[in-house]
């Protein structure tokens, strides 16, 4: 069995383990869409004003899309330390199949699921009013952008799980790193941040794919914006890759 | 050809714990092998690595042929593991469990899933088969892990305490299942147990371990056959009376060996039969009246108890009802 086929039998068995646990999906979907009405509603009306952005319901949709794939790829780790709990991880790390693929099935899955919420968002957020630049091509690329997010995000979620194989580990990590997303230009554009706040966001890779997703909303194609994003993603996921498979080695080698 | 071979085989947990001590296997293909000995000896320890799940601290061992940390992949695809906990997705249905458990050791859909048909209908499971598994009992539980292990067709399957806490109906089908695929199939099985009875019953060859070493090995009859003959039985109200008794004992005609364990001691002896009534008499006069006394053939907890020089403590009825004071036998 090689490494792909067993991913994508493992992927099959997570997506429909969220099929038959509807309530959490719900979860994830829900609160970013909460987020995103109350923002726009409290602060769209003075965008304009107070920060020059004219369509603030397109300047929030890709933050409730990073959102809700930040959630939603916190799955992935905390199923591994329930797999691993219940001694169902051992039961596939014991078949022949590539134990990478073990990890990958449920990575892949969060994605997945990713960017099934991405598309559902980009709908509502449409329909809202908000606006979408590059069109049907441009939502194309906002989903991809949003699959290689979320597959690097749940790689920090299941590294602390193959690490720890505790639960309370694997969502207090998680937590940890939600800052992230809101140490960016998430509420206003970098140029009115205060210095500090600046320094930071400029430093923080997920500045670099929020701008590159809301350049395909707001603004039209723009090459350099999508390239820094793609390089931001590249380098979030080479990090949590590699922790990743040093977690499994410690694992599968006591 | 051997299907298990292990030399020096060794797992330390810290500097304190030696969990394996330096242990050789040999299993000749085509046997059951029976692993026996109680909570802490070092089974599952040793499962684990011969199973590729843990590292030994040191020496060697080929598990069908294949050196298990030169080449663990090939060992994986070779044997077949029902841990001592069963390990299932509780979401997923037995059939989907099966199914994705045969896929994953590389069968094709369609293979996969008649595997998984035949299966359930063994461990009788084909009524639950389409629902979750959270919904199963504990033994339906065990007997669809049990199932996992089988499902590619393994040559060698290990087995971790395959019938602890089952009840005994479903035991004896567990039994009957691992001799049918051993005489049928040439299925060699390594079992462990802390039950007397399974070793006694299934396996071609035991191995007593104690503390992480191997104290006896051989078939159950040449086992019995060291201790001699009969086995008398006698416990006391104290320990200082059991030290007497064994102590008179220890000079009576034809006696091959005392042990004493605890206020109970066991007197080897050819022909016990003839000898019960000069007992009672030899341990009425030596102050020391025996409490019960119980006449029999040597068993493996004979064996276990020279070997180890405790009894095997595993909560059987058999055992429960040796302890038993009982009348004489
Ligand atoms: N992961 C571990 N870390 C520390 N000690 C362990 C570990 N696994 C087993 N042990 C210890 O090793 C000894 C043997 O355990 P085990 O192999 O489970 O015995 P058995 O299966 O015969 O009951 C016990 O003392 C146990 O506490
Ligand atoms: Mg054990």
């Amino acid at each position: 069995m090689n490494v792909l086929a067993a991913t994508w039998l493992l992927t099959a068995r997570a997506l429909r383990e969220s099929v038959r646990q509807p309530a959490n999906e719900v979860a994830n979907a829900f609160i970013p869409l909460f987020f995103y009405v109350v923002t726009v509603g409290a602060i769209g009306s003075v965008a304009q004003n107070a920060f020059g952005v004219a369509d603030y319901k397109g300047f929030q949709l890709p933050v409730a899309i990073l959102q809700g794939a930040a959630g939603v790829a916190s799955g992935a780790g905390l199923a591994m330390t329930l797999d691993i709990q219940s001694g169902y991880f051992e039961k596939l790390a014991l078949t022949s199949t590539p134990r990478l693929a073990i990890v990958l099935g449920r990575m892949l899955a969060d994605a997945i699921k990713a960017v099934i919420l991405a598309g559902a968002i980009i709908v509502l957020a449409l329909l809202y009013g908000s606006e979408f630049k590059t069109g049907v091509p441009g939502m194309a690329v906002l989903m991809a952008a949003t699959f290689g997010f979320a597959l690097a995000y749940s790689g920090i979620g299941v590294a602390i799980a193959l690490k720890t194989g505790s639960p309370q580990a694997a969502q207090a990590g998680f937590i940890v790193f939600f800052p992230l997303l809101f140490l960016a230009p998430t509420f206003a554009p970098i140029e009115v941040f205060a210095a500090w706040l600046e320094a930071i966001a400029r430093a923080n890779p997920v500045t670099y794919i929020l701008l590159g997703m809301r350049s395909l909303v707001t603004e039209g194609w723009d090459a350099a914006a999508l390239a820094k994003g793609g390089v931001a993603v590249l380098a979030i996921g080479a990090v949590t890759l590699t922790l990743t498979l040093l977690a499994l080695r410690s694992r599968v080698r006591q | 050809m051997l299907a298990i071979e292990a030399t020096g085989l060794t797992k330390h947990f810290g500097p304190e714990i030696r969990a394996v001590d330096g242990i050789d296997l040999r299993v000749e293909a085509g046997q059951i092998f029976g692993f026996l000995g109680q909570n802490g000896s070092g089974k599952t320890t040793t499962v684990r690595m011969l199973t590729t799940l843990l590292r030994p601290t040191a020496g060697t061992a080929r598990v069908a042929g294949v050196d298990v940390l030169a080449n663990p992949a090939e060992v994986r695809r070779r044997v077949g593991v029902a841990l001592q906990e069963v390990g299932l997705d509780e979401l997923q249905t037995g059939r989907e469990l099966l199914t994705l458990q045969g896929r994953l050791f590389g069968l094709p859909a369609k293979e996969a899933r008649e595997v998984a048909a035949r299966l359930l209908e063994v461990v009788t499971l084909t009524e639950a088969a389409d629902r979750p598994i959270r919904g199963y009992s504990g033994g339906m539980k065990r007997r669809l892990d049990l199932a996992c292990a089988l499902v590619h067709g393994p040559e060698i399957v290990f087995l971790d305490e395959p019938t602890t806490g089952l009840d005994p109906v479903t035991r004896d089908a567990v039994w009957q299942y691992v001799l049918e695929l051993n005489r049928e199939r040439g299925v060699t099985f390594f079992l462990t147990t802390q039950y007397l009875e399974e070793a006694d019953r299934l396996a071609d060859t035991v191995a007593i371990m104690d503390r992480g070493r191997i104290v006896a090995e051989g078939s159950p009859a040449e086992l019995k056959a060291t201790i001699g003959t009969d086995v008398v039985t006698l416990t006391f109200g104290s320990e200082a009376d059991a030290g007497r008794a064994a102590a008179a004992l220890n000079l009576f005609e034809g006696v091959q060996r005392v042990l004493t364990a605890g206020s109970e001691v066991a007197v080897y002896l050819p022909n016990g039969a003839a000898a019960v009534a000069a007992i009672v008499r030899l341990l009425d006069e030596a102050g020391a009246p025996a409490r019960t006394l119980v006449l029999k053939q040597p068993t493996l907890d004979d064996v276990f108890l020279r070997a180890t020089g405790h009894h095997l403590d595993d909560g059987s009825p058999r055992a429960a009802e040796a302890a038993a004071p009982g009348g004489t036998r």
